[in-house]
């Protein structure tokens, strides 16, 4: 059974975020990008598979020349095969138009699983898997931290988060497309060494088909939310800030 | 002719959740302002539970059948698809939830719509549905727009008040028969009960709460001290939780603990919308976390931008001193 993983580039929200003038994209030379946090579960997720079942898995990298990094990475984590899905900024979040593109080179690669994060960080529409799902005439399910797959590759059997720390077990037909929430372990570490190398010998094929135009969601405005509950804030260096929080603690009779 | 607009239920062990009447609630301001009929659809093996509800619905409609005992997304999908090509509304409201992050892409596929998810706020102005929804781990809004007949917002929890999701008097209600014909290829096996430790985060009057910025699980160790000076425990986000630092059962946010304690300490954590969701309705909110932006600024009553590993052992000093001094 060979896997499939989607490794798309997103800003990192954890840097500052920039609107640009337009007022409803970001300031694409101050966006730092980073492979989706879902995504790279995703990939640990395959890899897993890859061990237990000695199933080949295919990375395919979205975004600008950075997904090439982010494929090297998967390679030298031990992905067997790269592709390099060109798209640019403007595309950014479009899973509508990611998922037509995608279609074609997933049904024919003969993949009986595809995984992807389950959220993007620059998701505005359904989310990936889900679109995906209905172009591969597979079935889809998402929220997932456990992927298990039985012998002879029919079906799988796997654990979908719900609220309050439950978890639903569910048993899906394969091929499926799955949308993980967070992989049995942490994404795997390599080092930077590996990484290097693999960036230099990485034989990644780029994908011929070309970006598509679909019905989808653009965003008309981005806003900074609005600070009108914001918290009061306590200035001064760590210790003063600590004898405030100690005074709030007291007052609320905490202590 | 006016489309009205449908809200989906979510359901769990035959009670409506909380997440249901936040859509309502939502669902109801529309439909007042555009004069549209309010539907609430709920997928049920039985339908009993859901007969004598007071929503703030229009009418209810009970679809019945086998195949719909717990949550498969595709037995959903093949009763919900035809049921709202029947319909033909508006809008549709989902739950920004793992059941309705699941529905949502198929159902835009199937029924040739477009949805927008993480919205915190969804109107109707003309023959356009504005949502306002979440973006980029929350740092941003974006308003978007979608035309009414083909549109579908994933509902945010927590963005609307659940109170308004009920009225007095109950709507009327039709149950009809539904099947999903054929073998299903996702299948509800059973539901596991999370494992707790020796603490239930629920329950304790005093949490501090780790995020990214905790950096390394050492970095516990500290954080721990604090909580036990404060007769508390010690909870955590997502990430750190997959990091493996804490066990599940200390995970605070959407598929974690939703908690309400007295004092909830919020230490390098960002405040992304799934955390929010489980720990705003805390008594006090204390945030310490260097970036200004950091959202969870917005929820939190106190704030400070100070580096967590030097405000924690400095306030557990204090606090000791505190302590001894009374």
């Amino acid at each position: 059974m060979k896997v499939a993983v989607i490794l798309r580039q997103v800003p990192d929200v954890v840097e500052e975020l920039v609107i640009a003038d337009d007022g409803r994209t970001l300031s694409e030379e101050d966006v730092m990008y980073i492979t989706n946090e879902g995504d790279e579960h995703a990939l640990e997720e395959a890899l897993l598979l890859k061990a237990r079942h000695a199933a080949p898995v295919t990375a395919f990298g979205v975004g600008g020349e950075e997904a090439k990094d982010a494929l090297a990475t998967a390679v030298a984590k031990g992905a067997d095969e790269a592709v390099f899905v060109r798209s640019t900024p403007d595309a950014r979040g479009d899973n509508a138009s990611l998922a037509a593109r995608l279609a074609g080179p997933l049904k024919t690669g003969g993949y009986g699983l595809v995984l992807t994060g389950v959220h993007a960080a620059d998701q505005l529409d359904a989310g990936l898997g889900g679109l995906l799902a209905v172009q591969l005439a597979a079935p889809y399910v998402g929220g997932l931290t456990t992927v298990h797959v039985d012998v002879a590759g029919a079906k799988a059997v796997v654990q979908k988060e719900y609220a309050g720390g439950r978890l639903g077990v569910m048993e899906v037909d394969l091929p499926a497309v799955l949308g993980v929430q967070s992989a049995e372990q942490p994404p795997r570490y390599v080092s930077v060494g590996k990484v290097t190398q693999a960036r230099r010998t990485l034989q990644a094929s780029e994908l011929s088909v070309p970006s598509m135009t679909v019905p989808g969601v653009r965003a008309r405005a981005l806003l900074r939310p609005e600070s009108g509950a914001h918290a009061k804030m306590l200035e001064g260096d760590a210790d003063h800030v600590a004898a405030e929080i100690v005074a709030l603690v007291k007052e609320r009779g905490l202590l | 002719m006016n489309p009205g607009v449908v809200v989906v239920a979510e359901h769990e062990r035959g009670e409506l959740a909380d997440i249901t009447l936040e859509m309502l609630a939502c669902a109801r301001e529309v439909a007042d302002a555009a004069h549209w009929p309010l539907t609430c659809v709920i997928l049920a093996a039985h339908a009993q539970p859901f007969q004598a509800l007071p929503l703030a619905a229009d009418r209810v409609l009970v679809l019945e059948g086998p195949g719909l005992e717990g949550f498969s997304p595709d037995a959903y999908l093949r009763v919900l698809v035809p049921a709202l090509k029947g319909l033909g509304p508006g809008l549709v409201l989902l739950g920004n939830t793992g059941v309705g992050m699941d529905l949502a892409g198929p159902l835009c596929a199937l029924l040739g719509a477009t949805a927008v998810a993480g919205c915190t706020r969804v109107q109707v102005q003309g023959s356009t549905v504005v949502c306002t929804s979440r973006l980029y781990g929350g740092k941003l809004l974006a308003q978007s727009e979608l035309p009414v007949g083909s549109a579908v917002a994933l509902l945010l929890p927590g963005s609307y008040p659940r109170k308004r999701g009920m009225q007095n008097g109950v709507p009327k209600v039709e149950v009809h028969a539904a099947a999903a014909s054929g073998p299903l290829r996702v299948r509800f096996r059973e539901l596991i009960e999370p494992k707790l430790d020796d603490v239930d985060v629920r329950k304790v009057p005093v949490l501090v709460a780790a995020g990214r910025g905790l950096q390394s699980k050492e970095n516990l160790g500290i954080l721990d001290d604090l909580a036990r000076t404060l007769g508390g425990a010690v909870c955590a986000t997502r990430p750190v939780v997959d990091q493996g630092w804490l066990p599940r059962s200390r995970q605070v946010g959407r598929s974690g603990m939703t908690v309400k304690p007295r004092l909830y300490l919020a230490l390098g954590i960002s405040g992304a919308p799934e955390h929010i969701e489980g720990m705003k309705e805390s008594d006090l909110i204390v945030a310490v976390n260097t970036d200004p932006d950091a959202p969870i600024f917005d929820v939190a009553h106190y704030g400070a931008t100070v580096d967590l590993l030097d405000l924690v052992p400095a306030l557990t000093d204090r606090l000791r001193a505190a302590k001894g001094g009374t």
